[in-house]
């Protein structure tokens, strides 16, 4: 019974001034995420921004933040509070693959604990760690909107859906 | 406003309430209990509590009152059991995770949650799951947090985004997990603790106050804040002669202010009953000697023969902290008692030109709230006048109003400013003249903004139609603020008010201002007097002036700077320890009101000066009634005329001097030494970029806020500890530097096991 969230990460980041730097192209596609919202209604741009961050630097981490709240001049806990409300955005360093199985009510029925089980069995690791190879990080998340296909689970942006024990040891095989 | 009127039927009865007004709000009015959490009047609506359900005929399910606003015909039932099982339903949830152990809270004995589980919810718990149990922890050297006791009713997030423009504290992560902090878990911010105000649970903790009593056992004493010249009402909770706590909260107070408060309002009061407070009159018999303890009756004798030795050479300052009573019978122990005009006001800002000159009305801080266009010249209001800062915020937030900003530093509160002229350092003389003479366009070039800046601005108020606000204080010089208030009564015209509204430093300088008419400059009487008779401290450039003299009595709380050159210190006591008056920057004159006896043996400042004019053969009249004092000042001061105590009685309708607007006067010699003074200043300078960091005034270490020791870190900074589950004044030194690491990581380690311990004996019990 480990939950997959830690309930407060706040004493566990250790807080810095440092800034993250960006090359021009990412700044510029930065920019460009802005550009869709009024000007005075930056703050809009903060989901998308924060997966930028998120793909540049791995998770949401403690300098990308502090720029995060510099270019939409927002203070660091309101980009706290988006980042920590969404379990796509990582706020600790994952695994290359970082399988989120949904946990919630359809899929649950469907057979979500016996996947879980068997996922984490594999993986010697509880929802919520990485492995010690830094390969796969495993999380339980709610409800991926696929309910019709339950069970299933995400890695990265791509699904699998109507998962079984055979199909997650394919899965698993595949990924490298 | 229109106040159109629409019938609404609530539990069978009509009622005729005004159009748009809150669902809740009438049922209220009339009667009707409704239970809630979220919903905060003065906040933007949240609807997540979901306790003030009530069914509304033709509305599918049962409706949130506090997001409903009422229209014409609408039918309403508050209860019914299908309302109460639903709100039932909803505490047992709010329940769910919550402690019950309100005896060892905070908060019990004053806790909503407490209360409207009594009321209207379940007093027998179904829920036997684990609970989300968190520790303890510390937020900031004030901020307590307590976070499994958390109902997510998100006022404190509100509060802390829509008053304080500050969004220092937010709720992260979601669903069962989510927890009310920060990122990083450090609360940077002005800790003005109107989070933890609102909040209705044991959450956010008063960290100076936090396990000192509880809250039935204190007096509450409703007065008004003796730090800033807003004059908020708050309430002072004492007990067996102490002060353990100051709180707005509604259910003791219903001030001007509402449940605001700053830092310095609500935290700073462990100067009442510091142990560094004189105890007794002090007396140096001999210059360069020690002060030595004495009593009263010799120290008034001592002082009396002194002063009569002195003639009429003796001066008189009076603090602008002191209470109108005080300050009156000082002015007349000047006038009476030593024969003399030499009497003064410690205060560096003088109100005097603003108040000559006044041409328009002195505006209410309801009327900030509700302004269509703010000019703020000079001062920084979100440091100094926290209240009036959170009005503009407000207004510009909640109202729509334009807010413009003219100052040389970008001070925090230009951030929500519509126009912000930033202009050169040093010359906002400039600025007045240039606003005041529009005829002149060479002046700007002094200022460092463009003609059509200024142009910008005056299209603007012409714009305007509703209320225009002049804001300024003491950063412009005596003639600016002459001039800008002769002029501001100008701007009126038949859709729009001028107002104006001064931002004095101390709770009374307005009062001060109304209570020494025909005061000199503090310079001046320090330097002609051979006698001084001081009460309060002066500014510490100015205690220099004071060696040399032939005598010098002061009347204060501690040993300062100006007491080392006093030859008698007389106790006084603290504006918690006294009755009186304090005047705001919007002229309301308010209560101060005794919470507790005088500390050790010190009297009331008045008393002091009176006793000693008794020695020197004069009476004023009272000697032991305040509302004797009071009602002296009533028939001298021409603005106080008709007022009495029983009429101050209500905090909640506050009762205004009667400032009568000046004519027009001729302001010629005014303008030609501004015109100097800005021919003086230089055609370039280089601009002020940085923006002042939160709380540099704020939480400055003060004689009065030095006595609560939290300040102390503050002012180094504000420091984060290694460890939130111990008080930072554990963790460190009052300079801010770490001290007993040690101690405070064997603390933690015992509560961590105490949890670790009690999480595995319950997930046993779960999982069996
Ligand atoms: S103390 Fe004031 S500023 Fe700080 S978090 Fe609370 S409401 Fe916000
Ligand atoms: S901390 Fe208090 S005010 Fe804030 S959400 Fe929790 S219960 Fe409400
Ligand atoms: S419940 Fe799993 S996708 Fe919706
Ligand atoms: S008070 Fe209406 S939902 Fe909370």
């Amino acid at each position: 019974m480990a939950t997959a969230v830690p309930t407060d990460f706040t004493n566990q980041v250790v807080f810095t001034e440092e800034t993250a730097t960006f090359s021009p192209e990412v700044i510029e596609e930065m920019r460009s995420h802005l550009t869709k919202y009024p000007e005075e209604r930056k703050r809009s741009a903060l989901i998308p921004l924060l997966f930028v961050i998120q793909r540049e630097r791995g998770y949401i981490d403690n300098p990308g933040v502090n720029f995060l709240a510099d270019f939409l001049d927002l203070e660091v806990t309101d980009v706290w509070e988006t980042a920590t409300f969404y379990s796509m955005f990582n706020l600790r360093p994952v695994g290359r693959h970082h399988l989120q199985i949904c946990k919630t009510l359809s899929c649950k029925i469907m057979g979500e604990p016996e996947i879980t089980e068997h996922v984490c069995n594999r993986l010697g690791i509880h929802p919520g760690e990485t492995t010690a190879d830094g390969k796969f990080t495993v999380s339980l998340v709610e409800c991926l909107g696929s309910c019709g296909t339950a069970p299933m689970m995400q890695n990265g942006f791509d699904y699998y859906e109507d998962l079984t024990v055979e199909k997650v040891d394919k899965i698993l095989d595949s990924l490298k | 406003m229109s106040t159109e009127l629409i019938k609404v039927t609530i539990n069978e009865q009509e009622f005729e309430v005004e159009k748009g007004a809150k669902l809740i709000e009438v049922c209220r009015e009339k009667g009707f209990g409704i239970p809630s959490f979220c919903y905060y009047g003065d906040l933007a609506l949240q609807a997540s509590c979901r306790m003030c359900l009530v069914r509304i005929e033709k509305m599918p399910k049962l409706q949130t009152s506090c997001t409903i606003t009422c229209t014409d015909g609408m039918i309403v039932t508050t209860q019914s059991e299908e309302i109460e099982k639903a709100q039932r339903a909803m505490s047992e949830f709010l329940l769910a995770n919550h402690p019950l152990d309100c005896p060892v809270c905070d908060r019990g004995g004053e806790c909503e949650l407490q209360e409207m589980v009594m009321d209207w919810g379940d007093l027998e718990e179904r829920f036997v799951e684990r609970k989300n149990a968190q520790p303890e922890k510390f937020l900031s050297p004030i901020v307590a947090n307590d976070p499994q006791r958390c109902i997510l009713c998100k006022r404190c997030t509100r509060v802390c985004d829509e008053w304080m423009g500050e969004e220092a504290i937010e709720a992260g992560n979601r669903g069962v997990n989510t927890v009310i902090g920060t990122y990083g878990g450090w609360l940077g911010c002005s800790q003005c603790g109107n989070c933890i105000e609102v909040c209705p649970t044991g959450t956010l903790l008063d960290g100076v106050y936090r396990h000192e009593t509880r809250p039935w056992e204190m007096d509450q004493t409703r007065t008004t804040d003796v730090y800033s010249s807003d004059g908020m009402q708050l309430s002072i909770g004492s007990r067996g002669g102490e002060v353990h706590r100051i709180v707005a909260r509604d259910r003791y107070v219903n001030g001007l202010n509402g449940e605001f408060l700053d830092v310095k309002a609500r935290f700073a009061h462990g100067f009442i009953n510091s142990k560094d407070r004189i105890k007794t009159p002090l007396i140096r018999y001999k210059k360069g000697g020690k002060l030595i303890p004495s009593t009263w009756d010799e120290a008034i004798h001592f002082v009396g023969s002194k002063l009569k030795e002195s003639g009429n050479n003796v001066g008189v300052v009076a603090s602008s902290r002191l209470t109108n009573e005080s300050i009156f019978t000082l002015k007349r122990f000047a006038t009476e008692a030593v024969n003399s005009n030499n009497y003064a006001v410690s205060d560096a800002y003088d109100l005097a030109p603003f108040f000559d000159n006044l041409s328009a009305p002195l505006c209410t801080h309801k009327e900030i709230r509700h302004a269509k266009t703010i000019l703020l010249i000079g001062g920084e209001p979100e440091e100094e006048q926290t209240f009036t800062a959170k009005q503009i915020r407000q207004a510009v937030r909640n109202g729509g109003a334009k807010f413009i900003v003219v100052h040389d530093t970008p001070i925090r509160l230009a951030a929500q400013a519509s126009q912000f002229i930033h202009v050169n350092k040093g010359s906002l003389d400039a600025f007045a003249l240039a606003f005041a003479d529009q005829s002149d366009a060479t002046i700007t070039k002094k200022l460092g903004a463009a003609q059509t800046e200024i142009d910008d601005l005056l299209k603007t108020i012409g714009e305007t139609e509703g209320d225009f606000i002049i804001m300024f204080g003491g950063d412009l010089s005596a003639e600016a603020q002459a001039v800008l208030a002769n002029v501001a009564g100008s701007f009126a015209s038949d859709t729009r008010r001028a107002l104006l509204h001064p931002l004095p430093l101390y709770n009374n300088s307005v009062g001060a201002n109304d209570m020494m008419a025909g005061k000199k400059p503090l310079e001046e009487v320090l330097r002609t007097s051979k006698a001084l008779l001081i009460a309060g401290s002066l500014p510490e450039d100015k205690t220099d002036l004071l060696a040399n003299k032939d005598f010098v009595v002061v009347q204060e709380l501690f040993e300062t700077a100006t007491t080392e050159y006093a030859d008698v210190v007389l106790p006084a006591a603290s504006f918690a320890e006294v009755d009186g008056t304090f005047t705001n920057n919007a002229g309301f004159v308010q209560r101060v009101r005794k919470a507790i006896e005088p500390i050790h043996q010190s009297k009331p400042d008045w008393v002091i000066a009176s006793m000693i004019a008794r020695e020197l053969g004069a009476d004023f009249g009272y000697n032991f009634s305040s509302t004797m004092v009071f009602k002296a000042i009533a028939d001298s001061v021409p603005a106080y005329e008709g007022l009495r105590y029983p009429l101050l009685k209500d905090e909640s309708k506050p009762v205004q001097a009667k400032y009568s607007p000046v004519a027009k006067r001729d302001l010629s010699n005014e303008f030609a030494a501004l015109r100097r003074k800005v021919e003086a200043l230089p055609e370039t300078s280089e601009k002020i970029t940085e923006t002042p960091r939160v709380g540099h005034k704020l939480h400055r270490v003060t004689t009065m806020t030095g006595k609560t020791d939290q300040f102390h870190l503050l002012a180094a900074g504000n420091p984060k500890p290694e460890n939130l589950l111990v008080s930072p004044l554990v963790q460190f030194n009052l300079d801010g530097t770490p001290r007993l690491v040690e101690m405070a990581e064997a603390a933690s380690v015992n509560v961590k096991d105490r949890i670790d311990d009690k999480e595995t004996v319950a997930s046993k019990v779960v999982l069996k």
